[in-house]
């Protein structure tokens, strides 16, 4: 008499939290908001890819650090020590919707004719103005650079170093090396920058390139004039029990 | 002369009455032995008996922390490992923050209580890692010539250019709408894994020692909570479990180890262990990987090409409290 009431109950359930896992996958960012989003999801028994805070919804914890990455590939070597250990970054070409058109749609060089290729300042209306809303005053380089500066002229899915080579957009470090040559120096020996993996000098690490910390097009934030973005930042410790306030502490003494 | 009366409590009687109280008791842990939640039910017996972990054999280890996978299991309703990898040769773990590129975010006090299940909850909270909120020193030209002691005698803290009395010794529970504040630095603190550290010195029970490898670890099990080391710490960096601590199923992290993050019982001290658990399966810490600027920095002191290693050859660096001669594994450096 039971069971069969307590079968479709049951399954019932499972439907509704069936439902509810595939109507919020939880999305979230790795360093800054803005850059290298995961979703969350389980990749094993009781191990999700990615733990986030509830909170700000910044990773705190990650299953397998690997997940989803592919090898660093060639970076100009001589005595960067990445070669010790195996670099893996994760791509982000699939992550740019618009990278597969904007070289064949606009930007192919020939199209359409008489097609600007100088590294002026020049205004561009209605075209790219939610990336950077003045041209003429790109917030990068105090008005010293412009966008063809780190864009490829003609090839518009690929950044360019100091001798017009492309650049992949996964490999921005070969490009912002050129200016800020000691950090690139840092981040090459482990110094500066964000790893995840394994410590051994000769271990796997995913290596986090630059944009995936730093907006290249705003890298100074207005007054703050520093690397990194302000963010909200996570929940204070609970007070000891019997505190009231934490006023004590912002007394001057 | 006084006739020789047979005192009640003798040695005999004390024996006989010891006896049949430890048989009711162990009669007692039985009965409780059931499919309960309870950490105290669930203990097999051989766990309230067990020896100092480092005195143990090796089958003895394997037991103990066969006794335990079996008991979490049950507790958090999944599979539950309590890995015991020993040191390797050849390492000495280190710690390295750049101190100015902190931006007191707290991502690494969050992380930590991800992987080491630590309490959590509004009645005991507990978190390895106190990120400070600092004044920045000023070293303006109208200020050249404050900051030295006047009036009060000694000088209280604070920063040589800003005159002492009026300055704050830093914030815990700082918490505006977005990091880092304007004239704020931030400074994290945690367990700096001494090398000869005094709270190994005072624990009467022996029970938390250096390993070979360099973290300070606890055996919760044979902690008899006194909590001499709490107060032996110059650092702050030792938690009490007040009470029974409260961990959710769902967040209870399986991969543990028996000297790191495994749960932990009422009346123990915990600390930060550089994530045992990872570290020594070669994985960075928790705290190392959330980081967001990459401040923090972890890796072999005895190889000359880890990260660490290339910090302290090449940037600033200092070690807190260096005049009390701990002689700290975690180094703050600057660029």
């Amino acid at each position: 008499m039971k069971k069969p009431a307590f079968l479709p109950a049951v399954l019932l359930l499972w439907f509704v939290s069936l439902a509810n896992a595939w109507a919020e996958p939880v999305k979230c960012f790795e360093s800054r908001k803005g850059a290298s989003e995961v979703t969350q999801r389980m990749i094993g028994e009781d191990l999700p890819n990615v733990k986030c805070s509830p909170k700000t919804g910044a990773v705190l914890w990650w299953g397998n650090p690997f997940d989803g990455t592919v090898p660093m590939g060639d970076m100009p070597i001589q005595d960067a020590d990445y070669t010790r250990g195996k670099a893996v970054v994760k791509p982000r070409s699939d992550k740019l919707g618009l990278l597969p058109l904007c070289g064949n749609s606009c930007h192919t060089g020939s199209l359409p004719k008489g097609f600007p290729t100088s590294k002026d300042a020049r205004e561009l209306v209605m075209m790219h103005q939610a990336i950077v809303l003045d041209s003429t005053k790109l917030p990068h380089g105090r008005g010293n650079i412009w966008c063809l500066d780190c864009h490829h002229s003609t090839q518009r899915n690929k950044l360019v170093d100091h001798r017009d080579k492309p650049i992949s957009f996964d490999q921005p470090q070969q490009l912002c090396g050129k200016c800020h040559g000691e950090v690139y120096r840092d981040w090459r020996e482990g110094i500066h920058g964000k790893r995840i993996g394994e410590w051994a000098s000769t271990g796997t690490k995913r290596w986090f390139v630059c944009t995936e910390c730093h907006n290249p097009h705003n890298v100074q934030h207005g007054d703050r004039n520093r690397g990194f973005a302000q963010h909200q930042p996570e929940k204070a410790p609970t007070l000891p029990k019997g505190m009231k306030t934490a006023d004590h502490e912002r007394q001057k003494h | 002369m006084e006739a020789p009366v047979e005192k009640p409590n003798s040695r005999r009687s004390f024996l006989k009455s010891a006896g049949s109280l430890s048989i009711s008791s162990l009669l007692g842990t039985a009965a409780l032995m059931t499919m309960s939640d309870d950490a105290r039910a669930n203990m097999e017996w051989a766990e309230w008996f067990q020896g100092n972990y480092r005195l143990m054999s090796e089958e003895e280890k394997a037991l103990a922390r066969a006794r335990l996978e079996r008991r979490y299991s049950r507790e958090y309703g999944k599979k539950v490992v309590v890995d015991g990898t020993p040191a390797q040769e050849g390492v000495l773990m280190g710690y390295a923050l750049n101190i100015k590129k902190c931006i007191g975010c707290r991502r690494c006090a969050k992380a930590c209580v991800e992987e080491n299940n630590q309490s959590r909850g509004k009645d005991q909270e507990i978190e390895w890692i106190r990120v400070l909120k600092m004044e920045k020193g000023e070293f303006s030209q109208e200020k050249m010539n404050q900051g030295y002691p006047e009036g009060l005698g000694i000088q209280v803290g604070g920063n040589a250019y800003t005159p002492v009395g009026d300055v704050l010794e830093g914030e815990h529970y700082y918490q505006p709408d977005a990091v880092p504040e304007k004239d704020a630095a931030y400074m994290p603190i945690a367990c700096m894994q001494c090398e000869k550290p005094p709270c190994v010195k005072v624990c009467p029970v022996r029970t938390t020692y250096r390993e070979a490898d360099g973290p300070v670890v606890i055996d919760y099990n044979w902690c008899i909570g006194c909590r001499m080391c709490m107060s032996a710490c110059p650092y702050w960096a030792r938690r009490f479990n007040w009470s029974d601590p409260n961990l959710p199923k769902e967040a209870m992290n399986p991969v543990t180890h028996y000297l790191g993050n495994r749960p932990r019982m009422k009346g123990v001290v915990e600390k930060c262990t550089f994530c045992i658990q990872r570290s020594r399966q070669g994985r960075y810490p928790a705290c190392v990987e959330v980081c967001p600027t990459g401040a923090r920095k972890f890796g072999n002191l005895l190889d000359p090409n880890s990260e660490v290693s290339r910090i302290i050859a090449r940037k600033n660096v200092f070690r807190l409290k260096a005049e009390l001669n701990t002689f700290p594994k975690f180094f703050y450096f600057m660029d």
